[in-house]
């Protein structure tokens, strides 16, 4: 009941104690520096240690570990004495071998299922760990737009933001602190191996959590005091520091979960050499680390937009309604931005994993995993239509959207045809009598959607139309009013540009048919620089366009029906569904590996999951995640409720 | 009225696709009317459903088109029958989904197949080692008796394969309806006509069982005929039926 | 309390929405999608024993089709890699083609030398794109994911050279005694070291799987019993001492059947196999004498 009353009493605690905080802080880091040069599993390191791999696992990923875990039992001792040497001196170094494990040798605990157990505490802690890791980064924008342009409403979202990423973030913090825990417990002999090779990298992550946590204190609790002048740009500071250190943090856990995937700087007996840098940097650790960043922000966006939305329905007053409705839209503008690139930095990853190793890349796209991308089609597509549906009820908070509701329906045809085209799978499944009527296993025309161009066609038409929905809201309250050029004809040429937009990737998409599979490959790169070509040509456009203009009224916030606010959920709920289903196939692809060809998963739990049975598990998390999720939402609610009684 | 509008789209884009596609297919695939696989009609129109009925439903107004009727329905006791009506369509459509999921059938489990699998690089046949790769048909150099030996690769084929390949040797024999997949129609240029003779061999030879694995063998009724007639036979008959349909052998090129 | 019931109403109402958008997803999966089951991890076979060119070959095409993932892009779906059926024809040609640089000299060799360094030899327009057919896309079998062993290596070989209708005169099948190491690739071979008494020397050629065997508890009964040879030894060629009647029996099995067993059974290549001390062991044990 007292808790919006003890957070302010926090608030005063932590600003009052500043200087002793930051102080402290540098203590620690030194305290954190000097074993990380001389680590010896022994006194405040061999703590830290302990700790340190505890995030190093969560940092490898549950799930990883789950599906394909492996083993390594017998060489422990080595490893360890090896380890020891290695951080003395180059000269003393002695290679470490993963070890071969055995069944016995994996731990077993009554009543848990290693590898379960690992992935559902594994994937929440990305879950959470994603949305902190995502939220400040627009937090910081949104923070810099308000001091650039002096709105207020702008500082008060960020500051509120903020305050929903607070739970998350110790949340986040629980989580690693559970996954590292379980991660040693079940699969120990992986663990030290990990230990071995990134015990350096191990400490310093350790180093950069608690920077990590001193940026975030200081940037949340410092937020008012901090709010004018000199102090706010210090305050921004703080806010650099906070990204730079989540940052970090996310790319040295990636460099883990990489190197499982793709393991580098070992030698040919698969033997870690080592040069930790060689370790870290394999093969698709910047990939990931792409994929990962954007991923973030389009995540954080969307579970603030879900918190937006929330508090929308639960508003009681009219101005409340306006101003989670403006957030909402802001969360969601957010999550689009990064959603947007999401698909290419995708096919990026994908292509560096082919580069890595075809084997692994054709187990992916053509083998066990190839129906997996169907129902990820499936997932994107309902992302892609709900996010377009929120556009176009939010064209009823504009008073001149009645120009461009006729667009409406034609684009909905195009995206469901885009979309269809998109998910319809490579391999047809036909019963026997449907074999018969189309003379063969291949359909003529159902067969020319399964394949690469096809995708690529409808995934890039499928953006533009949900950006041009996007320039229809942008649009939908205001009229150009120039004399100009731009203001007569510039929206005749944005029509032209999409034409010709959708006409070259159309003429692509069917011109790839024609050419050898090596080739058609680079089609899909001119693609997607049309699409992002549209996409910032036509908002230069609008620059011009709009140079001067008149708006239709006032926007009308908070007049967004309910069914807009279930789309935003949908949203997120596919979202996180969707990022479980990548976090089962990014490890299932190792197979039976825990360190993909060197470290041999030979636990009890080495076959890899189906994809019901994926499925079925990843739903129980994300019911988890959302429960928690819901009940940090509704804390606020309960605190200030109770605040309002003890004011009555 | 309004309310009709989105049943409307729906069951247009419900025929566009049932008889579109196959329409389209057909023209690439003549002969054919290759329909779309129910699985994936089952997906397509999930995505139309929902599709429709979001672009139909974000105004308010269109909200109240499509609500507004099914509300009144419900809360209104002057159409009570109607309700009531409704409510028996739905309950009797949710019986057909039922029933249609639990009836029993004579289906066999839905498989993937590959109707030219790959041959071996050598089959077994009269108890002989083929190397298909190299394989050539040694009455093609007999270009004597060319036209006798086509005849008598005719009589061949008329004891035994037109029962299910058919007189005019389009798969449509006296047996071909009992059949499924059908006998493959030589007419096609979808089968001999993109083959080799040595394939032919192959598949003539060793029959249905013969298939690897990814060709079901298990489906496949052709008998393993290098049991029933000879080498020289086997050659005949596949001369006559390229020269009966007009096609030529497809010959491969040398290996690099 | 108005205000709080209404929240956990809108919350509740969220909770099973999404729930019920989640089933849907799991739903899709378990029934939308065909069920593709994974691939069980592989076992590594041990071969222990002797191992027939059969054996190999079967071994081979098993390895082939699963563990070795071969069959992920030599197969004629995705036009990957060279179909190796076809190895037969092609691979003869391969050796006398210009651009072949390698040490092989027979097929076999070159199949070897193919699944230990994939780039000897690109198949033209086989090679990484860009490479101009110099580096191949090709993991190395004999490492990594694959990791075959030396024999399993062999295995394959032998299943090629026989779908390509070649000799396979060059591949030695295991003979038996020590593992064959289908084990640790690139582990050393265990070398066969002389058997130091008469026990081990009866187990490592095997004798107790057709003979009763003094000294060892269970035998079979496909040769004759070996309990008895103490005093039948003697008596079975006259003029022959018993210590040349079982040497004898060992190294030429032919020269003298006893009755009511058939000839050919008992290998005949113990003379090459044995050291002159594991025969003197075995002769004495069966003599009765230290």
């Amino acid at each position: 009941m007292r808790i919006e009353s003890m957070l302010f009493k926090q608030k005063k605690f932590f600003t009052r104690l500043r200087p002793a905080v930051c102080g402290t802080a540098v203590f620690l880091a030194f305290m954190l520096a000097l074993p990380a040069m001389t680590v010896k599993t022994t006194g405040v390191a061999g703590a830290l240690w302990g700790e340190m791999s505890v995030q190093a696992a969560s940092a490898a990923e549950a799930p990883a570990a789950a599906p394909a875990a492996a083993p390594a039992a017998a060489p422990a001792k080595k490893d360890e004495k090896a380890a020891a040497k290695a951080e003395k001196g180059p000269e003393e170094y002695k290679p470490i071998t993963p070890p071969k494990l055995e069944l016995k040798d994996y731990p077993k605990i009554k009543g848990f299922n290693s590898r379960i157990t690992v992935w559902f505490i594994a994937q929440l802690h990305l879950f959470f760990g994603a949305f902190v890791l995502g939220v400040p980064i627009f937090v910081w924008v949104i923070e810099a737009v308000g001091y650039k342009t002096k709105d207020e409403r702008y500082d008060n979202m960020a500051h509120e933001f903020m305050k929903v990423a607070m739970t998350g973030f110790s949340l986040a913090a629980s989580f690693g602190g559970l996954l590292s825990i379980a991660l040693v417990v079940f699969y120990p002999h992986f663990m030290q191996y990990m230990a071995s090779v990134f015990g350096k990298v191990m400490i310093y992550y350790a180093l950069f959590f608690f920077v990590e946590s001193f940026f975030v204190y200081t940037y949340y609790y410092g937020w008012d005091k901090m709010s004018s002048g000199k102090d706010k740009l210090i305050h921004l500071g703080l806010g650099i520091g906070l990204n730079g250190a989540g940052l970090m943090l996310m790319a040295l856990s990636n460099s883990w979960a990489a190197f499982m995937m793709a393991p580098s700087g070992l030698d040919e007996s698969g033997a870690f050499a080592g040069d930790v840098w060689a370790a870290m940097h394999s093969h698709l650790w910047n990939p990931l680390n792409i994929h990962r960043f954007i991923a973030n922000i389009a995540y954080g966006g969307s579970l603030t937009a879900s918190y937006a939305a929330f508090k929308f329905l639960t508003a009681n007053t009219p101005e409340e309604k306006a101003h989670y409705d403006w957030m909402g839209y802001t969360s969601f503008f957010v999550s689009m931005f990064g959603m947007l690139p999401l698909p290419f930095a995708g096919y990026w990853l994908m292509k560096e994993v082919y580069d890595y190793s075809q084997q692994m890349g054709i187990t992916l796209m053509g083998g066990a995993f190839a129906w997996l991308f169907i129902l990820q089609a499936v997932l994107i597509g309902a992302i892609f239509l709900s996010a377009n549906y929120y556009l176009w009820c939010s064209l009823g908070r504009s008073n001149g959207s009645a120009r461009y509701t006729f667009m409406i329906k034609p684009m909905a045809v195009i995206i469901v045809t885009a979309f269809l085209m998109w998910l319809t799978p490579h391999t047809l499944v036909m019963t026997s009598q449907e074999i018969t009527k189309i003379g063969g296993a291949h359909h003529p025309l159902l067969g020319k959607f399964g394949v690469m161009a096809a995708k690529n066609t409808a995934v890039n038409t499928l953006i533009i139309m949900t950006f041009c929905s996007f320039q229809i809201f942008k649009r939908s309250n205001i009229r150009a009013t120039g004399k100009g050029f731009w203001a007569q004809y510039g929206t005749t040429v944005q029509i032209g540009l999409y034409v010709a937009a959708l006409t070259n990737i159309f003429f692509l998409g069917i011109w790839s048919y024609y050419i050898p599979a090596s080739t058609r490959i680079g089609l899909s790169v001119p693609q997607v620089t049309t699409t992002l070509m549209v996409a910032v040509l036509s908002s230069v456009f609008d620059v011009f366009i709009f140079k001067s203009n008149e708006e239709l009224g006032p926007p009308k916030w908070g007049s967004m029906p309910v069914r807009s606010q279930y789309a935003l959920f949908t949203l997120t709920v596919a979202f996180t569904w969707l990022m479980g289903l990548m976090g089962y196939v990014r490890s299932a692809i190792r197979q039976h590996w825990h360190i993909y060809t060197v470290f041999r998963d030979n636990s009890a739990d080495a076959f890899t999951p189906t994809l019901p049975y994926a499925a079925a598990i990843v739903t129980g998390i994300v019911c988890i995640f959302i429960a928690l999720v819901l009940f940090m939402f509704w804390m606020p609610i309960l605190a200030s409720k109770g605040n309002g009684a003890e004011e009555h | 009225m309004q309310f009709l509008k989105p049943i409307l789209a729906i069951v247009v884009a419900y025929l566009l696709i049932k008889l579109g596609v196959p329409f389209l297919g057909s023209l690439m695939h003549p002969g054919t009317w290759p329909v779309v696989p129910s699985a994936v009609m089952k997906m397509y129109m999930a995505f139309i459903i929902l599709g429709t009925l979001l672009s139909y439903t974000y105004s308010e107004e269109g909200y109240n088109a499509l609500i507004g009727p099914i509300v009144d329905v419900y809360s209104n006791p002057a159409k009570a029958a109607i309700k009531f009506g409704l409510v028996f369509v739905i309950g009797a459509f949710g019986a057909f989904v039922a029933y249609q999921y639990v009836k029993p059938t004579f289906d066999p489990p839905v498989e993937l197949r590959s109707v030219h699998p790959a041959p071996p690089s050598s089959a077994e046949l009269w108890g002989k080692s083929f190397q298909i790769q190299s394989l050539k048909n040694p009455l093609r150099d007999d270009k004597a008796n060319f036209a006798k030996n086509v005849e008598e690769g005719g009589a061949i084929f008329f004891k035994n394969c037109f029962y299910c390949h058919g007189d005019k040797l389009d798969g449509k024999g006296h047996f071909a309806a009992g059949f499924n997949p059908l006998p493959a129609n030589f007419t096609d240029v979808g089968t001999i006509a993109q083959l080799t003779e040595s394939f032919v061999f192959w598949r003539v030879g060793t029959g249905g069982p013969g298939l690897p694995g990814e060709g079901t063998p298990w489906i496949s009724a052709m008998p393993v005929w290098h049991t029933l007639l000879s080498e020289e036979e086997l050659w005949k008959v596949i001369m006559f039926i390229y020269d009966y349909t007009g096609y030529a052998p497809r010959v491969t090129t040398e290996v690099k | 309390m108005e205000r709080k019931k209404n929240s956990l109403v809108e919350l509740a109402k969220i909770l099973v929405f999404a729930l019920i958008i989640m089933v849907s997803f799991a739903g899709y999966a378990k029934f939308g999608i065909p069920l593709v089951i994974p691939a069980p991890p592989p076992v590594e076979e041990k071969i222990t024993g002797a191992v027939t060119m059969d054996q190999m070959i079967a071994m081979g095409d098993k390895i082939f089709h699963g563990k070795g993932t071969c069959t992920l892009c030599h197969s004629p779906v995705g036009g990957r890699a060279p179909l190796l059926e076809q190895i037969g024809t092609n691979g003869p040609a391969r050796l006398k083609d210009s651009r072949y640089k390698g040490k092989a000299k027979t097929v076999y060799q070159y199949i070897i030398e193919s699944e230990k360094d994939p780039s000897a030899y690109v198949v033209a327009g086989f090679g990484k794109p860009g490479t101009n057919d110099t580096v191949s896309p090709m993991p190395m079998t004999n490492k990594g994911a694959i990791g075959l062993s030396d024999f399993e290596l062999d295995c394959v070989a032998a299943w090629l050279l026989k779908t390509g209708g070649l000799p396979l005169a060059e591949i030695k099948p295991p003979t038996g005694g020590a593992a064959a190491g289908a084990a640790a690739a690139g582990a050393a071979p265990e070398e066969i070291k002389p058997a130091a008494t008469a026990e081990e020397a009866f187990n490592k050629f095997g004798c107790p799987t057709c003979h009763k065997v003094p000294g060892l508890p269970e035998g079979g009964d496909v040769g004759p019993d070996l309990t008895k040879v103490v005093k039948l030894a003697k008596t079975r060629k006259p003029g022959m001492s018993a210590e040349a009647y079982i040497f004898e029996s060992i190294t030429a099995p032919n020269s003298y059947v006893v009755k009511g067993f058939d000839k050919d059974v008992m290998p005949g290549d113990f003379a090459q196999k044995m050291t002159v001390s594991e025969i003197t062991l075995i002769t004495k044990a069966l003599l009765g004498e230290k």
